[in-house]
């Protein structure tokens, strides 16, 4: 007995130390072809202009400069202002999208629930065919009146079809017995998911709020689109984009006959703002991770 | 059991009373999707009619509705420019590409992630892994220029200090569609894995355990246990990406290839940068429109055709 | 949603008790500004104790579309309130601007123009599609509005009023009195050129002879440090080989394909490229590149050619006069005695036409709420010096300062700080402009040179009816781009082979069929013109 224990485990050991080998090799490459561009970037963007158009991007600056992060922070406000709104919007939106993902991804993972196929459908549908720019630009500002609106921004990306999709799929490891015995004690359907189900989900709801919130965290088209700079703080990435386009575009706009020279630290002014709106993303991602994983293996089910 | 006596009973009244019933036993459950339904109602479905646009000479005081009606003639800049097959063929085959070795590399991810027992370098790994992500398309772009560049890049200045002969990129097509899948691959393994992760992270520990006990070695259970359940998000994403095939990454290729290197574009040309260089300075949105259209049109057909199969083989993993 | 509609509500009832005891003030009845100020003042008067809805009729809010990025320095807000005071004062209106920023502005700007949203005054011009706009119902004609500005009107002659209208209708304001060339062309090294024995480059021949200069003379220099978006190079050389002349109007992407013959013959239109001057191009520009006058990978460099130039990195760049009168002056203070010379692509063959009046224009939005008051406010601009310099320069004092008649930045001015734009490109007066101390004085030689000899846009009032080709544009436009640059730098290794090749694919794409109709539409014009 002892002996064949011995035996498994020497080889399973050896399996493990190879399988553990490989993973440690693989990732380190990995993550080492991930860190490099974001090391550029960094020292790009603590580089003089100049020595970034004559030597191009170095791991180490070789002028060092921090006349990007300057130009950007010349206006603190509208970076402060950007990150807030950013993060309301990130924070409202996530809560509201999960709650509603995750209601239809139950109901329409219900083995019982007679239409969960043509509503997954409906719903699958809307990712083939789209109306297009102009019905929807008409839609949202014309019909829906939500010109200048943070809703503009927070309704759309609240729920895509892959998310509900993917939803249902997590929820459909939740045993149906659970949902079936608990049907017998006299609980409603909407009891069933709030006390049992969303407990068990957390591994789910983990994942797609991590997707959720990056989403809106990276959000800055239907800013363009339906925010128009009168409105006071709009969301960072927009900010963002409109710093680096305006630089391009002095230069190369067909109007550009009219605009005065301007000395803009163009290509380290991209870099900086790729590490601006990355950054909070590093510093805070181990943190949502911690929760991530925790959640993960909590929720696991445990039969 | 409802759908048994659905087929049973034919006639309309009993059909509707059939309707009320479902209706009845699912009510609470109806009303839990009714806000999604109304989302895509309001977001999706309302905007849908405006397709017509790809039809009509758009008039903006006219309306959508009310502008003059030219049948195909939107279509017509698509045939004529003789490049329709290839353009359909690039972008089908880069996203078979994406899907199907992307996928599988983050699941490569994922699992051997899930080997590594040092919670430190395991966190460490996935936040710079999931860095790409953010990285926008302009800079990967610029950064592929460093590398790449026949007379400044980082590539040929080693080439040339060790003696080797410098490589022209940027005049090599036979090499694009390489570049361009390592830098997708780079750009989305790490996000992706996420939806992988969670799933093994998910997997039941006593399963493992008793895997274990019965003296399932490592690969064993990775081939047995974490790979089945992987199974259905990896079939979900492939069925979803197949309704978006024809819909290209402008970005990427953009960026990646610019819109001027046609020594490039054999291999590198796709539907969005085909329409980007035709509507460069001839803003039209029917044009768009019509595009568009196709490339619905070719998803819908594909993705129909593949989710009937996958529902003759395992009904559980169709999508609908 | 709803509240906003019980203030509606409320707001049209207010309106028509208003309209009812006549105390309505809008530019429709009321003869001179005077009599106006006077009937809002009594209106102001009988409501003291009005609600604000009331003072919201009170006031007109007018907007005024710009191209740009919005200033966040807040020196725009305090230019606003000065020449609000100006408005309020005259009108009784405040003029704020709508910016469409530069993140995908074509899209923006063409949404704005399609959901027919109610703004007032538009920038538009001849770069933004103001005819396909103007066709398409996106503007509000402006024949019955142009009482409102009458000085503004009045100067404006007859045939400058023609430039203006589609079908008869007036749609536009055009800035027809300021002064600007924007012919391009190519900067250089005067000190590097003289050290080579050249003169003055006068063509592509002796640029050539230039760049081969640099090249062998200036190690670590790329001659020309072009990147393959720059597109003038074909361009340069129709204008300076031959006596062609732009048209516009006809899109084609890359390269414009179709060109009016010459001065004498500007109603007949042909394409250059199936000529044997294309050809002479191409090869040209295939030993240009295999004699490194530009990086190898120029087609994907995406670097800042004249960030390079001014660093000493590039010998040349390529821009127009306008922004030459910048960028020398900038040149002269950076690098003392560059000499930066300018060889405007006309000059060769004196071959130049004036710029459009109607490069930039100013419209009435189609679904414009106050065109009237949007007229007015638009005359105040163009005809009150007070007014017209707080929005193009800003404040004196702060802006800028007025020294023996010459701009200059005041004392402590940062761009940081007092950074200030409206991005105004429609409609500047010549008369409120000032010679500025940030600019190269030989500019004005320079524009008496081109008067001397640049003829008035003979295609002024020629608008070109897309639709007919409209697919056919779109599929040469893509073929002109695929194939443009590679040809223009000289990146097909066979530059014959290419041109055939080019050819072909044009003739595929329907390159006929837009040339006839091009000239079906000029002869037109053409009886348009002369039978008048």
């Amino acid at each position: 007995m002892i002996e064949k224990n011995n035996k498994l485990s020497s080889k399973k050991d050896s399996g493990k130390v190879i399988m553990t080998a490989v993973s440690y090799v693989f990732i380190t490459f990995f993550t080492l072809a991930c860190l490099l561009p974001f090391i550029l970037m960094l020292s790009s963007s603590l580089t003089s202009e100049k020595s970034v158009i004559i030597n191009g991007f170095n791991l180490w600056p070789k002028e060092f400069s921090t006349l990007a992060y300057k130009i950007i922070f010349e206006n603190p406000k509208d970076i402060l202002g950007g990150y807030i709104v950013t993060i309301l919007l990130t924070t409202i939106g996530t809560a509201l999208g999960l709650w509603i993902i995750s209601m239809t991804g139950y109901a329409l993972q219900r083995k019982d629930f007679a239409w969960r196929n043509k509503i997954t459908y409906f719903f699958y549908f809307t990712t083939l065919f789209s109306g297009g720019l102009v019905p929807y630009y008409l839609l949202m500002t014309k019909y829906l009146g939500l010109k200048d609106n943070y809703l503009a921004i927070l309704l759309p990306g609240l729920m895509s079809p892959w998310l509900i999709i993917l939803m249902r799929n997590f929820m459909k490891s939740i045993p149906h017995s659970i949902t079936e015995s608990a049907k017998i004690d006299g609980a409603n359907d909407f009891q069933i998911y709030t006390k049992l189900i969303m407990p068990l989900a957390k591994p789910a709801l983990a994942t797609i709020g991590l997707f959720l919130a990056l989403q809106y965290w990276n959000e800055w088209y239907n800013a363009m689109l339906f925010l128009s700079p009168n409105v006071e703080h709009r969301p960072l990435q927009l900010y963002l984009y409109n710093v680096v386009t305006q630089a391009e575009s002095i230069k190369n706009s067909a109007a550009n006959s009219n605009v005065p020279p301007q000395d803009m630290p163009n290509e380290t002014i991209k870099m900086a703002v790729g590490i601006i709106a990355t950054g909070p993303v590093i510093i805070f991602y181990p943190f949502v991770q911690k929760y991530f994983i925790q959640g993960i293996t909590i929720g696991a089910v445990k039969g | 059991m409802n759908t048994k006596i659905m087929k049973t009973n034919v006639s309309t009244k009993k059909n509707r009373g059939q309707f009320l019933r479902t209706l009845k036993k699912n009510k609470l459950l109806i009303i839990m999707c009714l806000p999604a339904i109304l989302f895509f109602l309001i977001f999706s479905y309302l905007p849908m009619p405006g397709l017509y646009l790809a039809f009509i000479r758009f008039n903006y005081a006219q309306g959508i509705f009310n502008s003059p009606f030219v049948g195909l003639e939107n279509f017509r800049f698509l045939i004529l420019s003789g490049k329709l097959w290839e353009l359909t063929k690039n972008t089908v085959l880069y996203n078979a590409a994406f899907i199907l070795i992307g996928s599988s590399l983050q699941v490569c991810v994922a699992v051997l992630l899930n080997e590594i027992a040092n919670k430190r370098f395991k966190k460490f790994s996935q936040t710079i892994m999931f860095l790409p992500h953010f990285i926008s398309f302009v800079l990967v772009g610029l950064f592929a220029y460093n590398i790449l560049s026949f007379d400044f890049g980082v590539l040929n200045t080693f080439l040339r200090s060790v003696g080797l002969e410098p490589v022209k990129a940027y005049s090599t097509p036979e090499v694009w569609p390489i570049i361009i899948v390592v830098t997708h691959l780079w750009k989305s393994t790490g996000y992706g894995s996420i939806i992988y992760f969670a799933t093994i992270m998910g997997i039941d520990p006593q399963i493992i355990e008793a895997s274990q006990i019965d003296g399932a070695n490592v690969f064993q259970k990775i081939r047995f246990i974490i790979l089945p359940s992987i199974r259905p998000t990896f079939v979900i994403l492939l069925l979803f990406s197949i309704g978006s095939i024809l819909r290209g990454n402008f970005q990427l290729f953009y960026n990646m290839v610019g819109s001027s290197n046609s020594m490039l574009f054999e291999t590198t040309d796709i539907i969005e940068t085909f329409v980007f260089r035709a509507l460069i300075n001839n803003f039209n949105f029917s044009l768009g429109s019509a595009v568009s259209l196709y490339q619905s049109v070719f998803g819908f057909a594909l993705i129909m055709v593949s989710n009937w199969v996958v529902r003759r083989i395992e009904p559980d993993y169709a999508l609908f | 949603m709803k509240t906003r509609f019980k203030l509606l509500a409320l707001l049209m009832v207010l309106v028509l008790i208003m309209g009812i005891t006549g105390c309505v003030k809008s530019g429709e009845t009321s003869g001179t500004q005077g009599q106006m100020t006077e009937e809002n003042k009594s209106g102001d008067i009988s409501k003291t104790d009005s609600t604000e809805d009331g003072e919201e009729l009170e006031f007109v809010e007018l907007t005024f579309l710009m191209m740009g990025n919005v200033p966040t320095n807040g020196q725009l807000e305090l230019a606003m309130a000065e020449w609000n005071k100006i408005l309020e004062e005259e009108i009784n209106a405040h003029l704020k601007i709508e910016w469409v920023e530069w993140a995908d502005w074509l899209t923006k700007y063409n949404l704005l123009m399609a959901s027919g949203e109610p703004i007032d005054l538009i920038t538009s011009g001849d770069w933004l599609d103001m005819w396909p706009n103007a066709q398409k119902g996106a503007f509000m004609p402006l024949d019955d509005l142009l009482q409102y500005a009458p000085l503004t009107s009045a100067d404006i002659t007859a045939e400058e009023w023609e430039t203006c209208k589609l079908d008869d209708t007036t749609y536009f304001f055009p800035e027809q009195n300021y002064t600007q060339y924007v012919n391009h062309g190519f900067y250089y090294r005067g000190d590097w050129a003289k050290e080579f024995g050249i003169d003055k480059v006068t063509d592509y021949e002796s640029f050539g002879q230039y760049l081969q200069g640099v090249a062998d003379n200036k190690e670590g220099v790329v001659p020309w440090d072009a990147n393959g978006s720059k597109f003038d190079l074909y361009d340069g050389w129709i204008i300076s080989e031959t006596d062609s002349l732009e048209l516009l109007m006809v899109p084609t992407g890359y390269h414009k394909a179709v060109w009016a013959e010459s001065k004498e013959n500007k109603y007949t239109a042909y394409s250059p490229i199936f000529n044997d001057t294309f050809m002479e191009f191409a090869k040209t520009m295939q030993e240009w590149g295999d004699a490194g006058y530009w990086r190898e990978d120029v087609l994907n460099f995406k670097g800042d050619t004249r960030e390079l130039f001014k660093a000493g990195q590039s010998g040349a760049d390529q821009h127009h006069t306008q922004t030459y009168r910048g960028l020398r002056w900038e040149m002269d203070n950076l690098i003392p005695g560059s000499e930066i010379g300018f060889y405007p692509f006309g000059s060769t063959r004196k071959n130049l036409t004036q710029l459009s009046i109607i490069h930039g224009a100013t419209a009435i939005g189609a679904n414009s709420q106050n065109p009237e008051r949007a007229v007015m406010a638009y005359e105040i601009l163009r005809q009150n010096e007070e007014f017209y310099r707080l929005f193009v320069y800003g404040r004196e004092g702060v802006q800028y300062e007025i020294v023996d008649g010459v701009k200059t930045r005041p004392e402590g001015y940062n761009d940081a700080d007092h950074e200030f734009y409206t991005d105004f490109w429609s409609g500047r007066e010549d008369k409120f402009e000032l010679p500025t101390d940030t600019e190269y004085a030989g500019i004005y030689d320079l524009w008496a040179e081109f008067d001397s000899y640049a003829i008035p846009d003979p295609y002024s009032r020629f608008i070109f009816d897309r639709t007919p080709v409209e697919a056919e544009l779109a599929a040469i436009s893509d073929v002109t781009s695929a194939l443009g640059p590679a040809i223009t730098y000289g990146k097909t290794g066979d530059p014959e082979a290419a041109v055939v090749e080019y050819r072909e694919k044009l003739k595929k794409a329907g390159i006929d069929k837009v040339l006839e109709e091009v000239q079906r539409q000029l002869d037109d014009y053409k009886v348009m013109v002369e039978g008048k």
